[in-house]
């Protein structure tokens, strides 16, 4: 059993994705697919002003417009009961009062819903959407992060709470930056990044009863949803039922309950019939939260062999003027290497726009571009390998919490990483390596993200037909939940994985926090292995305490269990299986529910998965066309449940960050504070042929300490440092260092 | 949506109607509607619904015949219904995916007279007689096409919203031959946006049930 | 979307008499473009024509040259073997457009004729004087990086999106057109208008005229040719600057250029001088940068496109070369 669980090298031993048969079928339900009768449509109305207030509305021809059931703004909402008490709807790490809809006349920014159609068809919805009337009283708005950077604050959340991470921070002396023997400084720019899943964001609300709301909804946050939505309305958490059982990518952007969620709500709550709401994929650019914009400024000092002695990093983002957005973008910088000198400041500027999210890697993945790429630079100033001044700064323990990491495994990254990747070929030289007409470049960076682990419970059920249920309200995203708790499942009871049906996506399930900050497996799957292993240990007492069973009255110690079949250890002849145990006591099934949280380890050790990237890539001198031709990633992530899936999630980090260093980016003209480029033809995300072939390697990592399963998380941490890896090369190929992302041809030309 | 007219930031709010898409749906309005005319007669607006209902099928919509995966559907539809909405929302075939409604991401992929398009640029009236396969039809029964089969064997997939329009977009990519390398795969399966990242394992996929020769 | 008519006319009159007696009528071929823009409002017409029964498919070649069908689609175009044998320029140019789903809708009239894909003009919100005369250019002093460097003018600065279009230019094609008095043969490189004062009219064509063929003669400059395109993706992207270059040779010296540019202009953005500098010059990159510096004369950048500056005299020398067959 044991040696299953550490097969990572061994991809023949992986699991096919458990619901992908229903996904290549296209039988795999998304919100927007469930049928229910009388469904009606909705449209939303948005702001086509940044800031002000509403001075009329005019919806009359849409009313009378062919097969128009109701028009909902703040005119005649049926209103959420929560709103008249502020906040609504507080949400960790954003404080502030998240936008009331349809709540009042004000505009925080444009794009923002202000009144909701409803149709018998999307197409009447939508048609009668373009007749409605909306006249603002325009105010002066700020969209312009640059522009506003005199208004940086630290974050309110922070200064009312004096244990945030956010405070500003020193370590040592920073001053000491000015005796340094090299020195670096640069300020690193990151757009605002849009998730823009493939799935548009979705929810068909229904009240089936006045006091009873059922939500088909792509959320990553199952019960939280739940909980937000019965707080909002009032209603007994029992009450508020939300079903997400196939999410259609999310990358952060199904974390909150957006206002789009909340007009569906009403509007159902209105016409008194189940209402579908779709977003156009234009707005998918202001309903869901973004990327925040961030300016970032790191200064670096080091010894003459490359010993880091100084390290600053401050950064800037955007938020919104209702709600404050933080992320860890600084923190890494504490952590990342071996220095005695470091500072960090945080700050946000409020603007006229949504508010902010997490996405994908949140906070490291924009940190650890600035880091990365200063360590770059500092390489460069110190005419040392890259890589090997890296090696020469590893924090050997957690420098800033002073305690030792539960495991980490970042040489054994950089070796193999490097190894596979022919790093050694490198010269260093900028302009120097060519293929024919291109200039190749090689560059590399660490990631790290935080190990995080949730409060999770899990249901597992041995029914007589030798098929067991595991359940837990967790969502799938896209990762492969189901079927990394089908492993898990099946490792830990000696089941064959066909044996096991993984049940997510429904709040009638047993608790589970979001799918987020990679804690699934940690926090579920530590839930589920606990469920397993207590009906493991019941049908083994069982087995024991079953008078015409061949293991009646044996010491369970001395059980061994292989393929649901229990026998003396040694002695594979006297055994007995699960299913015949339930028999023989007459049991229709056996049932048991378990919790998991994280206890006292967190104390003891500094918890974090790091990784290496390696990158090649090809620049046209001619276009200043960027194109990475390889990519080596390697990562201990603790144990890696299911290798294939997980491969893949790897993969797609990669692509990620080679979209957010090459092509990403959500341009706002400021006069208007609109996006003006809202859909996928101005938005680049990779297409298949700007990626390239790209090797996954994790190294086994044994860490006891994380949480039963062992596991660290993979989701953000694939993605966290490919943006730095690929500015890295592009400066070794062109002798240009690029410093706002993304890095597109008009800057290299 | 947006109705304000704004010049270099001052916003003037605007008499309705003063530019052409607007004007154009308002006379639209004014003039095709015997509709209108009935719905402009105040009774509670659902029952206006209603009797628009009968007006706009006999007056508005086109009857039309479908072959949607070897089954014939007779149809009446509103000649602005796309190919997608008509299979998603009439027909209930939802595993045709709308990603962005523009053409821009190609999740909508399906095969008209064996030929790959975008089901969100095409009017479902358009398709008249013609023969549509959406990944619903792609299997034989219960027995997999080598391509679901070789995604699910490669892992070409992960939150799975892209991967019906990616399979048909790789069934027509072999047909029409241009699957003899990666490369070759790379660009001719580029209309096909996978926000997962899940690029390398489709490639991988298609380049196996290419090589394997297997009719697709 | 607005509700319309539909209707299928068998012949090319009824289609041509369709839009002529209805003012708001539209014709429609491949869709991939006027649906786009009926869904975002910006067009709104009430009945559609679709042409699609006429029969405007065949591609041929005579003496003369290839006629292509209007109807055609990019695909089957480019997949034409005979296309494929006289003008490998348009090939390459199909192929480097859109996605193998769109080059399956898109016919080549519907292609010429697609609109610009400038944020403005797709932003109802926005100001654009193409898609609403006199509200102003939001790009003039907005979001500019995809603009125009020749040809623009203070209403307008959007460029045309098509890549097949910039090879036609260059191959000196003609498009055959039909309207209610008859058909007449346009050059390609007359076909596209500059916004000048009237943004909103994007070509010669009466909205009553029909494209039936296009006609690209056999000309000696069709088989040394080079259509390059740079994007900021590799592919399903528009171009930030293409060049569609055609050469001529005897020995070494160039007997007839052909150049065109994509992504610079309101229109397909043909280097006659360039061409006339090059013809009687030898083959070589310094005569391809000193044409590539003639063609920039006058071109002006705006705020976010002084990029193609550089980006296209490096693009035009780069697709010479590759025409020519010199490394």
């Amino acid at each position: 059993m044991e040696k299953a669980f550490f097969d990572q090298d061994n991809n023949d031993n992986s699991l096919d994705r458990v619901d992908g048969r229903l996904k290549v079928t296209g039988a795999a339900t998304y919100a927007a697919e469930y049928q229910l009768p009388n469904v009606t449509h909705a449209v939303l109305v948005t702001s086509t002003i940044a800031k002000g207030r509403i001075t009329s509305l005019d919806s009359k021809l849409a009313e009378q417009a062919p097969g128009v059931l109701a028009v909902i703004s703040h005119v005649n909402s049926p209103g959420v009961p929560a709103y008249g008490s502020s906040p609504a709807m507080p949400q960790r790490a954003t404080l502030g009062t998240p936008l009331r809809v349809f709540h009042d006349n004000l505009i925080y920014f444009s794009g923002q819903p202000v009144a909701v159609i409803v149709a018998d068809t999307w197409q009447r919805a939508e048609f009668a959407a373009s007749l409605v009337k909306v006249q603002y009283e325009k105010e002066p708005h700020q969209t312009n992060l640059e522009a506003n950077l005199s208004r940086a604050a630290l974050p309110a959340n922070v200064q009312r709470d004096k244990n945030s991470r956010y405070h500003d921070y020193d370590r040592g002396n920073p001053e000491e930056l000015n005796t340094a023997a090299v020195k670096i400084e640069a300020t690193y720019k990151i757009p605002t990044e849009h998730h823009n899943p493939l799935e548009p964001h979705a929810i068909i609300a229904h009240w089936e009863a006045p006091d009873k709301l059922t939500l088909y909804d792509k959320t990553q946050v199952i019960k939280g949803t739940q909980g937000n939505l019965a707080r909002a309305f009032k209603l007994p958490l029992e009450n508020v039922k939300v079903q997400a059982k196939f999410i259609g990518g999310a990358f952060g952007s199904g974390i909150r309950v957006w206002p789009h969620v909340m007009a569906a709500t009403l509007a159902a709550k209105k016409v008194q019939r189940p209402v579908k709401l779709v977003l156009p994929r234009e707005l998918m650019f202001t309903s869901v939260g973004s990327r925040p914009e961030t300016i970032q400024h790191i200064t670096m000092g080091a010894t003459k062999d490359g010993k880091l002695t100084t390290i600053t990093h401050e950064a800037v983002a955007h938020t919104s003027t209702y709600e404050e957005h933080t992320e860890r973008t600084i923190l890494a910088t504490r952590m990342l290497y071996d220095c005695p000198h470091v500072s960090t400041r945080y700050r946000l500027v409020n603007l006229d726009v949504n508010t902010p999210t997490w996405m994908r890697g949140p906070g490291e993945v924009t940190g650890v571009y600035a880091l990365e790429s200063a360590m770059d630079e500092l390489a460069y100033a110190l005419q040392m390998d890259p890589l090997e001044l890296r090696r020469r700064n590893h924090a050997d323990s957690d420098p800033e919490k002073n305690l030792p990491w539960s495991s980490k495994s970042l040489k054994e990254c950089y070796a193999k990483g490097a190894a596979h990747f022919g790093w050694h070929k490198r010269n260093p030289e900028p302009r120097s390596m060519r293929q024919g007409q291109m200039l190749v470049g090689y560059g590399m960076a660490s990631s790290t993200f935080g190990v995080h682990r949730n409060y999770a419970k899990s249901r597992a059920v041995f029914q007589a037909d030798g098929k067991v249920i595991v359940q837990s309200a967790t969502s799938d995203i896209g990762p492969g939940t189901g079927t990394a708790m089908t492993r898990i499942a099946a490792d830990t009871l000696s089941l064959s994985p066909a044996f096991i049906r993984f049940d997510l996506g429904e709040s009638t399930l047993p608790d589970a926090p979001g799918q987020t900050g990679s804690t699934t497996v940690s926090s579920v799957g530590s839930a589920v292995k606990v469920a397993c292993e207590a009906l493991k240990q019941k049908l083994l007492q069982l087995a024991v305490n079953t008078p015409n069973s061949t293991l009646y009255n044996t010491n369970p110690a001395d059980l061994s269990v292989e393929q649901g079949r229990i026998f003396k250890t040694g002695n594979p002849a006297t055994g007995v299986t699960y299913t015949e145990i339930l028999k023989q006591n007459n049991l229709p099934q056996l049932e048991v529910t378990e919790e998991s949280k994280p206890g006292a380890e967190w104390q003891k050790y500094s918890m974090s998965a790091f990784g290496a990237h390696f990158v090649e890539v090809h620049v046209n001198p001619t276009t200043g066309e960027v194109r990475v031709k390889r990519v080596v990633t390697c990562a201990g992530v603790g144990k890696v449940i299911n290798h294939k899936t997980a491969r893949s999630q790897s993969i797609g980090g990669v692509v990620g960050g080679i979209g957010m260093a090459l092509t990403e980016e959500s341009v706002m003209d400021h006069r208007f504070g609109r996006y003006v480029t809202g859909d996928f033809a101005n938005y680049h995300v990779p297409v298949h042929v700007d990626i390239p072939p790209i090797d996954v390697f994790f190294i086994d990592e044994h860490d006891p300490h994380v949480n039963p399963v062992g596991a660290k998380g993979l989701g953000e941490i694939a993605i966290v440092g490919v943006a730095a890896a690929v500015a890295n090369a592009v400066f070794q190929a062109t002798g240009k260092r690029i410093r706002d992302l993304p890095i597109t041809p008009d800057k290299l030309i | 949506m947006a109705r304000n007219k704004k010049t270099d930031g001052v916003d003037e709010s605007t008499e309705p109607g003063s530019f052409a898409p607007n004007k154009a749906r308002r006379t639209f309005l004014k003039k095709s509607s015997a509709l209108v005319a009935l719905a402009l007669t105040p009774p509670p607006v659902l029952k206006a619904a209603e009797m628009e209902d009968q007006v706009t099928a006999a007056f508005e919509k086109v009857k039309i015949t479908l072959h949607v995966n070897g089954t014939r559907h007779k149809l009446a539809v509103e000649p602005r219904v796309t190919l997608l909405d008509l299979l998603r929302e009439d027909l209930k075939l939802t595993g045709t995916k709308k990603g962005c409604d523009y053409g821009q991401c190609g999740a909508c992929t399906v095969h008209v007279d064996g030929k790959r398009v975008l089901s969100c640029l095409s009017l479902a009236v358009m398709q008249n007689g013609r023969k549509i396969t959406t990944i619903e039809g792609l299997a034989d029964g219960e027995k997999l096409h080598p391509l679901q089969e070789a995604f699910i064997k490669h892992d070409g997939l992960q939150c799975g919203y892209c991967t019906p329009g990616q399979i048909m977009s790789a069934v027509a990519c072999i047909r029409e031959g241009q699957a003899g390398s990666e490369p070759e795969i790379r660009e001719y399966m580029s209309g096909n946006i996978c926000r997962c990242g899940a690029y390398p394992n489709i490639v991988n996929a298609i380049m196996e049930v290419n090589q394997s020769g297997q009719k697709v | 979307m607005n509700q319309f008519q539909y209707i299928q006319p068998a012949k090319q009159k009824a289609a041509i008499d369709a839009l002529t007696k209805d003012a708001k009528a539209m014709f429609i071929a491949g869709g991939t473009n006027l649906l786009d823009l009926m869904k975002r409002g910006l067009a709104a017409p009430e009945k559609l024509v679709d042409i699609n029964k006429l029969p405007l498919k065949k591609i041929e070649f005579n003496n003369n040259g290839l006629r292509i069908g209007a109807l055609a689609l990019n695909s089957e175009v480019a997949q034409d073997k005979l296309v494929r044998e006289k003008q490998p320029l348009l090939v390459q140019a199909l192929e480097a457009g859109a996605s193998g789903q769109l080059r399956n809708m898109a016919t080549m009239g519907g292609n010429i004729l697609q609109r610009t894909r400038c944020p403005y003009f797709y932003d109802i919100a926005l100001p654009c004087n193409k898609r609403e005369p006199g509200s102003g250019c939001g790009a003039l002093a907005g979001f500019n990086r995809m603009h125009a460097i020749f040809g623009f003018s203070d209403k307008c600065i959007a460029v045309h999106p098509s890549d097949m279009s910039v090879a036609l230019a260059a191959l000196d094609a003609t498009v055959v057109v039909a309207g209610p008095q008859g058909e007449r043969q346009i050059l390609f490189t007359d076909l596209h208008r500059l916004p000048g004062d009237q943004p909103e009219k994007d070509t010669i064509l009466e909205r009553n005229e029909l494209i039936l063929a296009i006609d690209i003669p056999d000309k000696p400059f069709a088989q040394k040719v080079h259509y390059l395109k740079a994007r900021d993706r590799a592919s399903y992207a528009f171009a930030l600057v293409s060049v569609a270059a055609a050469l001529a040779t005897d020995k070494n010296i160039i007997t007839a250029a052909r150049i065109a540019m994509g992504g610079v202009a309101h229109k397909p953005w043909r280097l006659f001088e360039a061409e006339k500098f090059l013809e009687g010059k030898p083959v070589s990159e310094a005569n391809f940068r000193s044409a590539a510096e003639l063609a920039m004369q006058g071109a002006k950048a705006f705020n976010h496109n002084a990029y193609k500056l550089k980006l296209a005299p490096n693009s035009i020398a780069a697709a010479l070369k590759a025409a020519a067959g010199i490394a």
